[in-house]
């Protein structure tokens, strides 16, 4: 039988904690609490949890500062970010100061979850995610993070910024079936009625682009009705 | 209100004073006349001044009073969005006091089911209210995508999903893009905003609309625009709500207990605008609605 997997969930809003705490631990986590950064890291040290749950608007010590100090000690404990705002500039700070994930408030808990899960299968004990590298690749494609440039066997594409942020956040999941509306919450930060559409133009852009054959592709695989899941062999690159 | 009006009278008064000293100075002097015109040249200039002033004076306080008049206006508004949003939040909120009273009674399961169904409408209902503020608030913030959106694509894949959506033989629906003799130029922008705002105004055609209706989505372009229309048979908006059908979260008297968060039109207006572009309506009460964004097109001058 596996060991229960801990959580450390970190928001100041206990009508938030309250509620959330008992669904996770109904999930089959054990739940530890901490309503601002400064407690948290007190009880990372402590606790040593498998997954960090954090918000980022808090008061003393905010999400973003705590992430800032676990990565720069070089803890890679998985974690995942609650934002609020939906800008795009918030979502992209938080890919290049290392979160492992991120959800947008108000969220469904069972994301939640999903989320967790996700973060815990793909960390590698000790060792930086992906979503802390600063360059991705895949075989013949590379993903500069901080230049937002995309490279195919040696050769830049012009790819519009969406598209960009797209294959970034597939490339930072790889061999994850990630829901279309899951990428437009991370990608485009809002819920469109139309966006599952979006995102299928956008996919379609992005494997013109990579001469990625839908039919047999080779990075962008379609599950039919579900979403979309990226080559499971990507590496990151410091 | 007199002493900022006295000052300017000066120039005319001490061009006037001059002028009759000038003029006095010396009766016997054989240039006499040219005297004369001098010192009417300068009792002019005086008052031209003076002229000048006032105009300038007047000017200043019409810019004034205006620029009052939109801060008072945006005030009004701010003040009318408040208390919509208060009305807005009431009712979900209302609605979940209600249920949340009943799940903790002693009431039989199928009771319970009904209410936490409920209770989860009403989350959804508030959850959807929040992400379009978001999105309006977003929209006056965030970078806009500047890239080629072809914009006869964009309609016939918004014409698309409409007729997924609609029953057949629900309502009549038509598309009309112009190939002849060139096809519509492109807008430079983010397509998926643009095709928000045409979505967002075929949802509330479809949402005004009944059975035997029509309902037009339609394109031109005037050599430097284009113009999108979204025109519908409906019940039509009358002249006193269409000014204010743009605002955030109106509800004319048509539009009470329709569905909607009460933004999408405001969202369409927001989108246009940040592409540099207007918005506007025509409606005849009892015929219908035409809804018109006209977009600046990126190549016409290319062409």
């Amino acid at each position: 039988m596996e060991e229960t997997q801990t959580i450390l969930l970190v928001d100041d809003e206990s009508a938030i904690t309250d509620n959330l705490a008992p669904f996770l631990e109904r999930s089959g986590f054990e739940v530890s609490v901490a309503a601002d950064g400064e407690q948290a890291l007190k009880m990372i040290a402590e606790l040593k949890p498998d997954v960090l749950v954090l918000d980022v608007l808090m008061p003393r010590l905010d999400g973003r500062e705590v992430l800032r100090r676990l990565r720069s000690e070089g803890n890679w404990i998985p974690i995942l970010l609650l934002t609020q705002v939906g800008e795009a500039g918030e979502r992209a700070m938080a890919l290049e100061e290392g979160a492992d994930d991120y959800l947008n408030k108000p969220f469904d808990p069972h994301e939640l979850v999903a989320r967790i899960r996700a973060v815990l299968r793909r960390a590698r004990p000790g060792k930086p995610p992906l979503a802390a590298a600063w360059q991705v690749r895949c075989g013949e494609l590379s993903l500069d993070r901080r230049s937002r440039r995309v490279f195919l066997e040696g050769e830049e594409l012009t790819l519009t910024p969406k598209a960009v942020a797209l294959l970034e956040y597939l490339m930072t999941h790889p061999d994850e079936l990630v829901s279309r509306d899951r990428l437009l919450d991370v990608v485009w930060g809002w819920d469109y009625p139309v966006g599952t559409r979006a995102v299928d133009t956008r996919v379609a852009e992005l494997r013109r682009t990579l001469g990625d054959d839908a039919t047999d592709p080779r990075y962008i695989e379609t599950i039919p009705g579900q979403g979309y899941r990226f080559a499971p062999d990507v590496e990151g690159l410091e | 209100m007199i002493v900022r009006w006295l000052p300017i009278l000066a120039p005319a008064l001490l061009g006037l004073i001059l002028a009759a000293w000038y003029n006095q100075s010396d009766l016997a002097n054989p240039t006499f006349v040219l005297r004369a015109q001098m010192s009417a040249l300068i009792a002019l200039s005086g008052i031209g001044l003076s002229v000048l002033a006032g105009v300038g004076l007047i000017l200043a306080d019409w810019v004034e009073r205006r620029h009052i008049r939109t801060l008072l206006e945006a005030a009004e508004e701010r003040r009318r969005f408040l208390s919509r949003l208060d009305h807005e939040l009431k009712n979900p909120l209302t609605a979940i006091f209600a249920g949340l009273a009943n799940l903790t009674a002693d009431v039989p399961v199928d009771e319970r089911r009904a209410s936490t169904a409920s209770i989860e409408t009403q989350m959804k209902r508030l959850r959807s209210l929040v992400s379009d503020l978001r999105k309006l608030a977003d929209l006056e913030t965030r970078q806009l995508e500047r890239a080629p959106v072809d914009v006869s694509e964009l309609l016939r894949d918004n014409f698309e999903l409409l007729q997924e959506r609609l029953a057949p033989e629900s309502r009549q629906i038509n598309l009309s893009i112009p190939q002849a003799p060139w096809p519509l130029p492109q807008i430079s922008g983010d397509r998926d905003l643009l095709f928000l705002a045409v979505h967002n105004l075929l949802d509330n055609a479809l949402k005004f609309t009944g059975k035997d209706d029509t309902i037009e989505l339609r394109a031109y372009e005037d050599g430097s625009n284009v113009i999108i229309e979204v025109a519908d048979t409906g019940p039509g908006i009358p002249q006193a709500e269409q000014d204010f059908v743009w605002n955030e979260l109106y509800r004319g008297e048509g539009a009470r207990g329709v569905s909607g968060s009460g933004l999408g039109l405001a969202l369409v207006r927001s989108i246009v605008q940040r592409h540099g572009g207007k918005v506007s309506l025509r409606s005849r009460p009892g015929q219908g609605t035409v809804f018109a964004l006209q977009l600046p097109a990126s190549d016409v001058t290319r062409r």
